[in-house]
């Protein structure tokens, strides 16, 4: 399945549409279409830091004005050319995204909201009282824009002159949502936490996104003080801001296409009511209110929907009797194993670890060491810290005290993308899978091993990403197949059954290739038959040469699949070694039972014993 | 020295109401997590009801401010009842809802009480008081002490009485609160009527202080949450510092940097929360994998 030819046809009818399109208008239809575009092009850039990657951005209509006032100011005060100043105009704009993004590093969602809100305040502020940009009168006498000869002052001229400019931006937005990139903002999106887990950059992502609304905003800035050669506050005001969330709510925030059908049609709709323009304003909070409401994917959401409750019965049935394939080992040993040292250095190195969260000591002088290839099972009641030992490894949490080394260093500062990356994988106690993304987005996610800071290649060799695409997709078919998810690989999770949630999970944290695998309570809720899959896809995951430390609660499992057993009882441990060992030792039984009555932990007893 | 006492009197009488819309707003968000963008606009129709009692109907001052009370406390019941599907769900769509209540609220405003705004004289006619060569407006000493007394009778509220514990408990947890007896919609229902009822008190306070119209809602509400974010998100007297320290930064501004007060105070702010993103009182927490 390509990517950007997919419905070849419906995009020729649309140019063809676009370019026939002005014939048919007046002038003034038009100059509303003319405003519809750039507005369109907003829109876009909103989507894409709303509805894609998941920031609250309420100062996009400021990335607008700077594009404009940048434009305005330097082709009437420093008489720079048009298409000069719109270049500088655009770098400002990305200059001022960045810093507007910065506060989205340390807050996010309604936080995040009131300081971008703040922040388009202030900008308005200055328009409005800076002698630069002409105060509250604006800046008018912007020069039409020389373009070959070709008259841009002519709006139906100009009107040609945005739609190859909306065109190439619609392409290039949807080219990032659907390949890694977008891939990776959505994933951030969902759970910000996995995503980091998995191998994205969270921070580098955010600001990506800030430059993209910016991008799209000043470009917008840039088409409108050419079109209108005028530009004054109220433009960038507040209620504008509004406006535009309307527009990208009402037609769907995760949906490209969605964000410029709302824009285009709160447009039409704003100048066909303009007599009446508080009932207009009166009607689009009620509509966004009811769409919150009632519809939160907006107007682009409504066919899946409808599709989803039409085909209930006999649809989703489809998916839901489908059979969890079985699970099919790679051929050759997946692992990337670490070139030196190989045999000899232990895949994981704890030594006098210790985690406080404020008087809480969660973990206590931790030390254990697990050779290269064994499966280690980490046990221990409730609170004993066993997630907090992950967390710390996978480096969501930093130590108080102490050393963790793996993956062939020392990891004790180390940011989970950087672990995901150098080959550390893990899965969640609680699942957490993208839940707004496919099961095969999900793997693709996983699969794309490079770093973030390889967007520059959007910018300058798209095609180079496209290559890189058609291999990902070919990886995930292997990784779905051999998982046996094949059949859900459209399904999003959150639609499927407990025990293929947690099976995919397995596939995700896999489809890195990684040296080391963090498995938290992979049998919670799980039957028995699937308790023995999943024993056997473990044994599997190990002989292709990973090494596996699990969380479990499931006493059975692990005392039939460990090799050695860790036992974690308020934040210390207090027995290591073989199961039976383990199971001997009078400290695990009386953490276990409370008192010192004889041993009743089975060892090496069937996996569906709990 | 008195220039700058001066200002910090200003700006303190100015921060009491900040501190009010801060408040109602932490009341509703600690109770039942929701994020009411449309607070301020609650409180700009609360300035416009208690402005239209007092100037048209000749109601005296408090009495016009009960009535502006009542009616928002219904437009708060409205907004609840609406958006009572969300609570405790997604924060981005109930932010995004009640930005469109706002929106509603600022178009309803304008269709009733048009376009232009009105100026609202101070109900009390005694002049400023002189205090070391600091001179006061009567009116601001008695919205500080408005405010103060609000805050200590709402404290008193939620530690005192019956429904201000279960209005605690549902915010501790609503899963347990229901399991305990209480009922968590008419709790939530009375907290989003005491916020929406503190923001009418807020606005009916600014009338005589600023303009009203219509963007009177956009002008408290931004830096109302920006106090409360400051102070720290749901707490009560995280509100109140939050609203005076931003009714003294803004006071600052306005003296130094005269039209630039709005954009100064906002990078200000900005920085300071990005040093301290979970405010002055509030608690850092834990995520959990």
């Amino acid at each position: 399945m390509s990517i950007l030819t997919s419905k070849p046809a419906l995009i020729l009818l649309g140019c063809v549409a676009a370019y026939l399109l002005p014939y048919g208008l007046n002038s003034y239809s038009m100059h509303v279409v003319d405003i519809a575009i750039i507005f369109a092009l907003l829109a876009i850039g909103m989507g894409l830091v709303m509805g894609v990657a998941g920031q609250i951005n309420l100062a996009q209509v400021a990335f607008f004005g700077v594009g404009a006032y940048t434009t305005a100011i330097l082709t009437t005060h420093s008489g720079f050319g048009f298409w000069t100043a719109a270049i500088v105009g655009l770098a400002a704009t990305v200059l001022v995204g960045l810093l507007v993004g910065l506060p989205a590093l340390r807050m996010q969602s309604h936080y995040l909201g009131i300081v971008t809100l703040g922040l388009a305040l202030g900008f308005v502020n200055w328009i409005t009282n800076a002698e630069i940009t002409g105060g509250a009168d604006g800046i008018s006498g912007i020069p039409v824009p020389p373009f070959f000869g070709i008259d841009l002052a002519d709006e139906y001229l100009y009107y040609y002159l945005e739609i190859v400019v909306f065109g190439l931006a619609l392409a290039f937005g949807t080219f990032v949502v659907r390949t890694r990139l977008g891939r990776r903002l959505r994933a951030m999106r969902d759970d910000a936490l996995a995503a980091g887990a998995m191998g994205a950059e969270i921070p580098l992502l955010r600001m990506t996104a800030f430059m993209l609304a910016s991008v799209y905003g000043g470009a917008a800035g840039i088409l409108y003080a050419g079109l209108i050669r005028y530009v004054a506050p109220e433009t960038f005001s507040l209620g504008n801001m509004f406006l535009l969330l309307a527009m990208v709510i009402i037609g769907g925030r995760r949906s490209l296409i969605g964000c410029v059908v709302g824009a285009v049609g709160l447009v039409l709709i704003r100048e066909a009511l303009v007599d009446f323009a508080v009932y207009a304003q009166l009607g689009y909070g009620i509509v966004v209110v009811l769409m919150v409401v009632f519809a939160p994917t907006g107007l682009a959401g409504i066919p899946r929907r409808v599709r989803e409750a039409v085909g209930r019965r006999r649809k989703n049935d489809d998916v839901r009797s489908a059979e969890l394939g079985p699970y099919l080992p790679g051929p050759a040993p997946a692992a990337q194993v670490p070139e030196s040292g190989a045999d000899s250095g232990p895949a994981l190195e704890i030594s006098h670890l210790t985690k406080r969260f404020g008087a809480l000591t969660a973990l206590d002088d931790v030390t254990l060491t697990v050779r290269q290839g064994e499966i280690r099972g980490i046990v221990g009641p409730n609170g004993s810290g066993k997630t907090t030992l992950f967390n710390v490894i996978s480096g969501l949490y930093r130590p108080s005290a102490g050393q963790v080394s793996g993956v062939g260093r020392d990891i004790s500062r180390a940011r989970p993308y950087q672990l995901s990356l150098a080959g550390m994988a893990r899965t969640f106690q609680n699942l957490r899978l993208f839940s707004q993304m496919t099961v095969r987005e999900n793997i693709l996610v996983v699969l794309d091993r490079s770093r973030t800071s390889t967007v520059w290649q959007y910018a300058v060799w798209p095609v180079g990403v496209l290559s890189n695409e058609h291999r990902l997709q070919a990886e995930a078919d292997r990784v779905l197949k051999e998982y046996g998810l094949t059949a859900f690989a459209d399904a999003h999770p959150q639609s499927l059954p407990y025990g293929i949630q947690r099976r995919i999970e397995i596939a995700r944290a896999m489809a890195g290739r990684p040296s080391l695998l963090l498995l938290d309570e992979p049998a919670a809720g799980l039957n028995g038959e699937e308790v023995g899959q999943l024993s056997s896809i473990v044994r599997s995951i190990r002989d292709q040469g990973v090494t596996v430390v699990l969380i479990e609660h499931n006493m059975g499992l692990v005392m039939s699949l460990c090799e050695r057993i860790t036992v974690l009882a308020a934040g210390s441990v207090i027995a290591e070694g073989s199961p039976a060992e383990v199971a001997a030792t009078p400290e695990v039984i009386e953490a276990y039972l409370g008192d010192s009555a004889p041993a009743d932990i089975p060892v090496h007893a069937a996996p569906e014993v709990p | 020295m008195q220039v700058t006492l001066q200002t910090l009197v200003g700006g303190l009488s100015l921060g009491a109401i900040y501190a009010l819309i801060a408040v109602g707003f932490s009341v509703v968000y600690r109770t039942m997590g929701l994020v009411n963008f449309a607070h301020a606009d609650v409180a700009m129709i609360g300035a416009y009801a208690a402005s239209t009692f007092y100037l048209t109907t000749h109601v005296s001052f408090v009495l016009a401010i009960i009535i502006s009370i009542v009616v928002t406390g219904i437009i708060g019941l409205v907004i609840e009842r609406v958006l009572r599907p969300l609570e405790n769900k997604d924060f981005d769509l109930m932010l995004i809802g009640t930005i469109g209540f706002g929106t509603v609220l600022q178009a309803a405003a304008t269709l009733i009480w048009g376009t232009t705004g009105r100026a609202m004289p101070s109900p009390i006619s005694s002049g400023p008081l002189d205090i070391m060569g600091i001179r006061i407006r009567t009116y601001d000493l008695m919205v500080i002490a408005v405010t103060a007394a609000c805050v200590v009778l709402l404290t008193l509220f939620l530690q005192r009485t019956k429904p201000g514990a279960a209005m605690q408990a549902v915010a501790m947890d609503h899963e347990a609160a229901t399991a305990v007896g209480i009922h968590v919609g008419r709790s939530n229902a009375l907290a989003f009527a005491i916020g929406a009822g503190i923001a009418a008190l807020a606005g009916g306070l600014a009338g005589p202080m600023l303009y009203v119209d219509a963007t009177l809602g956009s002008a408290l509400g931004v830096k109302g949450f920006a106090a409360a974010m400051l102070g720290g998100f749901g707490s009560i007297p995280g509100a109140v510092v939050g609203g005076l320290a931003i009714g003294v930064l803004d006071s600052y501004a306005g003296d130094h940097f005269q039209g630039y007060s709005v954009l100064v105070t906002f990078l200000v702010f900005t920085v300071a929360i990005m040093i301290r993103p979970t405010g002055i009182f509030g608690e850092r927490t834990v995520s959990r994998a």
